[in-house]
């Protein structure tokens, strides 16, 4: 297990020079001088010149990269914000806090609702209450986030000054945020485990279950549940990927100074220090969340433990005896 | 009469869908003595399962329904058990062995737990005894106790298998049905699965259904046959009767493809034709198309079952029709 989990954090390194070259070539082809940027129009053209020369902007794009991966690797240093000065990472740091307790909050909500309602619909398929689960999905499905906040926020907000419409002063602020990230995933996790339920209840080990005089309940508790959340598993680790980094719609709507925002608003100030650092440290923080998600697949279905966990071993184990009978 | 634990009076079970009717089971008439192995034979679609899950209160829900008939168990109607009931039968009077050992088992749940969860359903005692008398039961089967703490995928099929007659036999039920309990596995597998059944029902005294299409499990394991062709019971008889001295002609069909050591044949016997399609049975008997022994008269009627020997039953105009003249 552990030999497993270093081998998939060493993954890390490829993914984060990958995703760092990839911005640096972009960053080279992209016009205008951040040096110009950083002190605008009114500065001279030696204090440009003096400034290209101080972040090393006249160095060749090969030295440029290597710098800045040596300050990572040596410092844990993502560089200077262009905008304000402070290192990248300081800056990232307190907008990756708000926006994963905000995906928690929703990957949550949407999780528990959703597996819910699939649950009901997969065990009352083909009735009303199946149907009726169908459309209310469909209908947060097809509705735009922001539509949804919007409402909320005049419901909530507006109408009944239950919670702030915006920003994240008082702990009440993430609620609005969570509800509305997590409802519109209801759906998915809805049909997953509608089909997935369904897909189970057929299975031969369920009608061995009935055979045994097991009640309905408990085979559904015991004996579906658990092979009916592999691919919700699934769902859940990309949905907590995707809203980490990708939730800037919402974040602005909600005035929530989120990651999402923060990466958006310094591609638009050409702050690439800050681009370039928002961007490995999702990676970073979604190759993590990918390696929880297999390390849950691993705990909920054992015949993968013997796939990923002994599939190096075993199959040396294995091509040993061939060899033998060979 | 008390001696009967099973008997099937008049079953009928049909398969509705929207579009069409499937009439499975027709009629049937099955009776069992306690401690006897019944085999029940006949080819796919037959309507042999169909059977086995009616008695066992299985039949696909909202699908399935049981039209007409009575399957009385040690004298009482289990058509007329509520839910509850019935599943207070299943697992404990009534087991259920099934065809497929790979899909059968729980993935996720390690074997102990899954042969423990019937001992905990119908008999009171603790998790740790019924663990207890799991690890016994896969002693009982042949394998190792101490691999009840394994998951199904580290078992091979035959194995399986095992485990499979182990959660059947786990309280000791007074009927086993078991439902081509080795199809699934190959030859050698067989008669090792096949040995054991026969083992373990010999010392239980376990009423015993074995549904194959196998008349070599049928001669090597049952006491009584049943031939099932088209949701009916052609013939019925002891081993020895049906074997000796079958009369109804797809039985006599039926061993005659059975390939021949000592005859040298190039093509096996075939019976022509396909089974009728259950969903649009003939008014007429149904085995007429493919018969080789059919009349004219085999067209207008649909033979009763009649016995023509003291406990054989045959489905056949032409021995009804004989003993009548």
């Amino acid at each position: 297990m552990i030999k497993y989990i270093i081998k998939r954090i060493l993954y890390l390194i490829p993914i984060m020079l990958g995703v760092s070259a990839i911005i640096f070539i972009l960053k080279t082809f992209t016009p205008g001088d951040p040096a110009r940027v950083i002190l605008g129009n009114d500065a001279t053209q030696e204090q440009v010149d003096a400034k290209r020369e101080e972040l090393g902007l006249n160095d060749p794009v090969i030295i440029q990269y290597g710098n800045y991966i040596k300050g990572i690797v040596t410092r844990g240093d993502f560089g200077d914000s262009y905008r304000t000065g402070n290192p990248v990472l300081s800056e990232i740091l307190p907008r990756l806090k708000t926006s994963g307790l905000i995906t928690l909050g929703a990957v949550a909500i949407g999780a528990v609702i959703g597996v819910l309602l699939g649950i009901i619909s997969a065990l009352r398929k083909y009735t009303w209450v199946d149907s009726l689960v169908l459309v209310i999905s469909m209908f947060f499905q097809s509705v735009p986030e922001f539509v949804v906040a919007l409402v909320l926020i005049f419901i909530f907000a507006v109408n009944y000054h239950l919670l702030p419409s915006s920003g994240i002063e008082t702990a009440s602020g993430y609620i609005l945020p969570m509800l509305c990230i997590g409802l519109s995933s209801v759906a998915s996790y809805t049909r997953i485990t509608r089909s997935s339920m369904l897909e189970v209840l057929s299975e031969d080990y369920i009608r061995t279950a009935k055979a045994k005089g097991q009640t309905d309940s408990n085979i559904t508790k015991h004996h579906a549940l658990r092979n009916a959340m592999i691919p919700v598993a699934q769902s859940i680790g990309t949905n907590l990927g995707n809203s980490i980094g990708g939730a800037m719609v919402l974040e602005t709507v909600f005035g929530v100074p989120g990651v999402g925002k923060y990466i958006v608003d310094s591609i638009t100030q050409r702050n690439y220090p800050s681009v370039l650092g928002g961007a490995l440290i999702i990676a970073m923080v979604l190759t993590i969340i990918n390696l929880l998600v297999d390390i849950s697949f691993i705990l909920i279905d054992p015949r993968l433990k013997s796939t990923i966990i002994a599939g190096g071993k075993k199959s040396k184990k294995v091509k040993e005896t061939a060899a033998k009978a060979a | 009469m008390d001696e009967n634990i099973l008997d099937i009076e008049d079953l009928v079970v049909h398969y509705e869908t929207e579009d069409e009717v499937v009439e499975a089971v027709n009629n049937i008439k099955l009776t069992m003595k306690k401690g006897e192995i019944l085999g029940l034979v006949g080819e796919t679609g037959a309507g042999k399962t169909t059977t086995a899950l009616a008695i066992m209160g299985l039949l696909p829900e909202r699908v399935g329904a049981i039209k007409k008939g009575k399957i009385k168990f040690e004298g009482e109607n289990l058509l007329e058990k509520s839910k509850r009931e019935m599943r207070a039968v299943r697992g404990k009077k009534i087991s259920m062995i099934f065809q497929d050992p790979m899909t059968a088992l729980n993935p996720v749940k390690t074997v102990g737990d899954q042969i423990a969860e019937v001992i905990l359903l119908h008999d009171k005692c603790s998790k740790v005894e019924a663990l207890k008398r799991a690890q016994d039961m896969l002693a009982l089967v042949g394998i190792v106790p101490e691999r009840y703490k394994d998951y199904p995928h580290q078992f091979s099929g035959g194995m399986k298998q095992r485990i499979v007659i182990a959660i059947a036999l786990a309280c000791e039920p007074d009927l086993l049905i078991a439902d081509e309990p080795t199809t699934a596995l190959d030859v050698t597998i067989q008669a090792q699965i096949l040995d054991m059944m026969r083992a373990l029902q010999k010392k239980n005294n376990t009423s015993t259904i074995l549904i194959t299409h196998d008349l070599g499990v049928v001669a090597e394991m049952c006491d009584h046959c049943a031939v099932m062709y088209a949701g009916e019971i052609v013939e019925y008889g002891t081993l020895e009767e049906i074997f000796d001295n079958p009369k109804h002609p797809y039985t006599k069909a039926l061993y005659k493809s059975i390939p021949s050591l000592d005859k040298d044949v190039d093509r096996l016997h075939v019976i022509p034709g396909m089974v009728c399609d259950p969903s649009d049975l003939p008014s007429h008997c149904s085995f007429y198309d493919r018969c080789d022994e059919k009349c004219d008269a085999c067209k207008l009627h649909d033979p009763l079952p009649y016995e023509i020997k003291d406990g054989h039953v045959v489905k056949c105009l032409k021995y009804q029709a004989r003993e009548e003249e």
